[in-house]
């Protein structure tokens, strides 16, 4: 369980700068550094296990049923990133506490760091695929975040979407990846997906799944071609840019090429893919970073540059390539982290980045130059250093590779040429910068930077030295447990030292390092030549195919939804009609074996008016008054039938709804126009009248067929735990409270949003009124009826008393919350009508959105209670209770869950229909006419 | 003849005398010329008519249970509360609409206008 | 015999809910169409009643009750419509 603590201490660490926002920028930063500090310490607690060879691992269940799983495990892989992860942000953290200025938030930044940290170590740790993508999307969103930090800069916030589109959209073919892999192991769990390579390799999916992780892992590491999003990356704050670009965000997708080495490498596709992606990306960074002008432009290109050189590594297929690929991986998170930090001291201290103002900067900063320089030294592949180290394994290895047959010298010359501009670059950043001559028009003088802001380059600069010159104290153990969980079977020998003897590898070593001194040299013929090129804005490009998907996308929209009900209406019903007419069709003969009911002349009668009334509603749909009131018989009518048919609940919902629909649609009456003019064409209207005939026809057949076929309904279920299951004789009422309980407390939260959302939506809006009808008659100016107030006061207490009467029985008999509920709203509603907004108000003071939202929370509360019992939520229970005098009565949990859809009921109604008629409060039309 | 024979027969004949009370209103509804004497309908003939059936009701279950239903005793004191007053409310709309009356409808509506003047001064 | 009886009150509540509706088609006037309506109600109480004897039960008197109760809201609602126009003033 310990391991779980190393992810978990960071995410509460994402809360502690928000907390102690106040508490003054250094004891922020301190604060803020505690949390990793200790998942360090237990990530080194774990070290000598992990290096004796355990494995140790964590699951909780999270949804079983998807096959996802909290868990955890601690390889020699998920250690090796844990330290990089931590340590380095821990560094960050130090680093960014004097490099954001006093605008900045410093705890906004923190809390997204910390986020973002929590995010890398659950893709490094996780022992479930599903898992491991879930923090790999939260990585693309965090760093977001980090990436758009300056929120108020275009470039950083067009940065940061760029990245999210990039980094996402690889995350989404990753997610695919994982699916199809799942699908053909038969499960996500990390270490059963490590031992089926066999089967994941004849699988005839592995193509597929091979291209969707390559996908993920190169669209995280910046591979070419997706490699344009990491320079506009660049608008972040530089430590974000120091983290993300050295140790983590794009370590990401060369971290899933490692994890995944086991059971995806050693296929030709493999070879192919990877090590071509890689050699392109190796050369394609490289050359820009020769090229650009921006400081962080040119480390970024370097840092494409070196992860397409990881990536080349693991494409080779062979174990002590990716061996190499993992020393790379730690020798480029410690030297480029402290390269950044450099160019942000620089930035920081100078205020430009651009290298062709920077100049002779040693004369002002000589420490930060020293540092700078041993750490591109050591990009540059310098003896002595760890940069030094994996370059040299990196040519051994690729003149090892073969696949290419009669063409494999290619990827040493390529390689050697890689290393080549890799000199020139990091003799640029040194030489540009901090030699060459005086700087020119600065906007600020430079000086050295504070104390602390350049320890964290020298922690850095001291390890890249020491690992350089003691490899096999310094890494050789980590390597050697890593190395474990990446390569499959027997590990092969590692062997770091600083002298391999005179051997090939160093001579292309030498190569590299005179002939990039040469290139350096002759640089401005480069410049030069590429000057003959058109710039290509890759953010530009980028927005334009954003703008031209989304024009696309708003076209195909337009097509389908244009804004038009009618048009709507007109395709859904379209649809319904084409799927149920070819239903309909397979079907031998419409009427089925079971025998028609009778028919008697009650139920016609009633048929034929609710036929007509549904007609003449339709018909007179212009006069909208009128239209109502057929729409009120075609209501009666529906109810009715339910009645008729059995179903007295469904009977006294309608009627309940009925009046309050009359009541809404009165108020809304008032402010609409009484008639609305003939706006379709003939032949629109005949077009519509062909459909609805033909739809009438389809779903009259449709239910006459299904009617009359002996019909296997879920309907028994309920029937029969109805009272065992629930406690309730009435099957609706327990199918709502109980059954689909979770249903309707969804919804029940739906209409208290709604009811307050229309509550603040009318709140002081005051509409005009008219002062006279329609027809130009003045309003009457009997305000309230006297024998209509008498009478609703009387009829109040009588109404409630039947609203409680129809609430208590629901469980059992027809009724319920909801209907009760209705008609209490109702009939207070009629109190409102009869005496006015103000009598009312003084007599009844309190608010409705209370008792909406009071409802909602005892409903919730009562699911939640069945938790302390250790049931799951909704659980319902009964009992029978044996009370003095009133004697042996049966109370559910269902009761007092249907107390919270009542109180819902009533509030939100209330709510609504008050409000709509407060509206106008203040004029009266009679008053005005004078 | 026993007891609850007559007592069915009776039910029965409530029964049928509010079903043709309940025609005969409607009748009056249709037939009658104007609305004030359409009225009449539905504000005698009917509430009698659903009323008969609703005391048939009563009797019937009070036959069957033993005792009289509270609900039945409920909705005929509602009927017997709202119906006046929503044919009072009708009335006074109609009125408001000026609507015509035909010549045998005794008495004349009074002035709306006038009410009005009497408001606003 | 009382089977026969709610047959036959059951038609002529079902004939008097008709000749409503012919009403309310017809018109001429929005209160003689809001009376008819109200008179429908009412002739629909009578006819749910007629159907729980029928059906020998009492579940139905809940549904009577309410069209009592809520038919009138409904009427006093479009009156107060016709009235004054703003019904909850």
């Amino acid at each position: 369980m310990t391991l779980l603590l190393i992810v978990l201490l960071p995410l509460v660490g994402s809360l502690v700068p928000i907390a102690s926002a106040r508490s003054g920028r250094t004891t922020c930063a301190w604060l803020t550094a505690i949390l990793p500090a200790i998942a360090l310490g237990i990530a080194a607690w774990y070290t000598p296990a992990v290096f004796g060879g355990q494995l140790p691992q964590v699951s909780l269940d999270w949804v079983p049923a998807l096959g996802l799983d909290i868990a955890f495990r601690l390889d020699g892989l998920s250690l090796l990133f844990v330290y990089l992860v931590l340590g380095i942000g821990l560094l960050i953290i130090l680093y960014a506490r004097y490099y954001l200025s006093e605008k900045d938030s410093m705890s906004r930044f923190y809390a997204y760091l910390m986020l973002f940290m929590t995010a890398m170590l659950g893709i490094v740790t996780a022992d479930n695929l599903l898992l491991m993508w879930f923090f790999w999307e939260l990585t693309s969103l965090s760093s977001f975040l980090l990436i758009g930090y300056w929120s108020h800069l275009s470039e950083a916030r067009k940065g940061a979407r760029m990245a999210l589109t990039v980094t996402g959209a690889g995350g989404l073919c990753l997610l695919a990846g994982i699916l199809l892999m799942g699908h053909v192991v038969g499960s996500y769990s990390l270490t059963t997906v490590l031992e089926h390579r066999e089967l994941i390799q004849q699988s005839s999916l592995y193509q597929p799944i091979l291209l969707l992780f390559l996908l993920g892992a190169f669209t995280k590491s910046a591979q070419f071609p997706f490699q344009f999003w990491l320079p506009h990356a660049m608008a972040a704050p530089t430590p974000v840019s120091a983290y993300l670009h050295s140790a983590t965000m794009v370590k990401a997708g060369v971290f899933l090429l490692a994890r995944m080495y086991p059971v995806l490498s050693g296929t030709d596709e493999w070879f192919y893919i990877v090590t071509l992606t890689g050699l392109a990306t190796l050369l394609y960074g490289a050359f820009f970073a020769l090229i650009k002008q921006d400081l962080k432009g040119v480390l970024a290109f370097s840092t494409i540059s070196h992860l397409g050189l990881i990536t080349l590594l693991f494409g080779f297929n062979s174990k002590l390539a990716a061996v190499a690929g993992v020393f790379h991986i730690i020798n480029h998170a410690t030297f480029k982290a402290s390269l950044f930090m450099a160019a942000g001291i620089v930035d920081h201290e100078c205020g430009t980045r651009d290298i062709r103002k920077l100049n002779g900067l040693w004369r002002y900063m000589p420490y930060t130059t020293v540092l700078a320089a041993v750490a591109s030294a050591s990009m540059a592949g310098v003896p002595l250093l760890n940069g030094f180290l994996s370059k040299e394994m990196f040519l051994a290895q690729s003149l090892e590779a073969q696949m290419l047959g009669g063409l494999s010298w290619m990827i040493p010359a390529l390689a050697t040429l890689g290393s080549v501009l890799s000199v020139a670059y990091s003799l640029r950043f040194i030489h540009d910068v901090f030699f060459n001559g005086e700087p020119r028009d600065l906007p600020k003088t430079p000086h050295e930077p504070p104390r602390y802001m350049r320890l964290p380059i020298e922690i850095l600069i001291l390890l890249c030295i020491m690992v350089g010159i003691l490899p096999g104290i310094m890494v050789e153990p980590i390597l050697r447990a890593a190395t474990a969980a990446v390569v499959p079977g027997q590990a092969p020998e590692i062997h770091l030292a600083l002298w391999h003897g005179f051997n090939l590898p160093l001579m292309m070593s030498a190569i590299a390092l005179s002939a990039g001194v040469l290139v350096y040299l002759l640089r401005n013929h480069i410049y030069r030549f590429h000057r003959q090129f058109r710039a290509v804005n890759a953010r530009q490009s980028f927005e334009f195919s954003v703008q031209r998907v989304v024009r696309s996308a708003q076209w195909g929209l337009d097509r389908f939804e244009n804004g038009s009900l009618q048009r709507y209406m007109f395709l859904l019903l379209l649809s319904a009609v084409i799927v149920a007419a070819f239903g309909l069709m397979d079907v031998p003969s419409m009427a089925g074996l079971k025998s028609l009911q009778p028919l008697d002349p009650v139920v016609v009668t009633g048929a034929g008016i609710l036929c007509l009334a549904g007609l003449g509603t339709v018909m007179l749909h212009r006069r909208r008054l009128l239209s109502l009131l057929f729409l009120s018989v075609v209501g009666m009518f529906v109810s009715l039938t339910f009645a008729r048919f059995s179903a007295p609940d469904l009977a006294l919902t309608q009627l309940a709804v009925e009046v309050v629909t009359i009541i809404l649609l009165m108020l809304a009456l008032f402010f609409l126009p009484q008639k609305t003019p003939k706006e379709s064409s003939g032949r629109r209207v005949s077009r519509d009248i062909l459909l609805s005939m033909i739809f009438g026809g389809v779903i009259a057949s449709l239910n006459y067929a299904v009617l009359t076929r002996p019909l296997q309904s879920i309907s028994t279920y309920f029937i029969e735990n109805s009272v065992p299951g629930g406690g309730g004789h009435n099957i609706v009422n327990v199918i709502l409270v109980d059954f689909r309980g979770f249903d309707t407390l969804g919804e029940i939260t739906v209409l208290g949003i709604a009811g307050i959302a229309i509550y603040k939506l009318l709140n002081r809006l005051r509409l005009f009124m008219p002062s006279s009808d329609m027809e130009g008659r003045p309003w009457s100016p009997d305000r309230y009826p006297v024998i209509l107030s008498s009478v609703s006061q009387t009829l109040l207490p009588l109404a409630l008393l039947v609203s409680v009467f129809i609430f208590l029985r629901g469980h059992n008999l027809p009724g319920g919350g909801f209907i009760a509920g209705l008609v209490a709203a109702v009939v207070i509603i009629l109190v409102y009508m009869s005496r006015g907004v103000e009598w009312t108000q003084r007599r009844m003071s309190f608010n409705y959105q209370p008792i909406a939202v009071t409802g909602v929370a005892i409903a919730a509360l009562t699911g939640l209670g069945s938790w302390v019992f250790n049931k799951p939520f909704l659980t319902s229970s009964f009992g029978h209770f044996d009370i003095p005098l009133i004697g042996d009565i049966e109370l559910a949990t269902a009761m007092m869950f249907d107390l919270g859809v009542y109180l819902t009921v009533v509030g939100s109604t209330l709510m609504i229909l008050a409000n709509l008629g407060k509206v106008t409060t203040p004029h009266r039309p009679s008053k005005e006419k004078q | 003849m026993d007891l609850r024979f007559a007592l069915e027969v009776a039910v029965s004949a409530l029964m049928i005398a509010g079903g043709i009370f309940a025609v005969i209103g409607a009748m009056g509804m249709v037939r009658f010329r104007d609305f004030y004497m359409r009225l009449h309908g539905p504000t005698k003939s009917t509430t009698l008519g659903v009323g008969c059936v609703l005391l048939a009701s009563m009797s019937f279950f009070w036959l069957k249970n033993g005792h009289p239903s509270l609900q039945d005793m409920l909705i005929t004191l509602f009927l017997f509360i709202t119906t006046p007053v929503s044919a009072h409310l009708l009335t006074m709309s109609g009125l408001h609409h000026k609507l015509p009356s035909a010549p045998e409808t005794k008495g004349q509506p009074y002035e709306l206008d006038d009410e009005d003047d009497i408001a606003r001064n | 015999m009382l089977t026969n009886a709610i047959a036959i009150s059951a038609l002529l509540f079902m004939l008097a809910i008709a000749l409503n509706f012919y009403r309310l088609i017809i018109g001429p006037s929005i209160p003689d169409r809001l009376a008819a309506l109200d008179t429908m109600y009412v002739n629909a109480i009578g006819a749910i009643i007629l159907f729980g004897m029928w059906l020998n039960t009492t579940l139905y008197f809940e549904a009577a009750l309410l069209i009592a109760m809520l038919g009138f809201i409904s009427t006093v609602a479009v009156c107060k419509y016709l009235l004054r126009g703003d019904i909850i003033e």
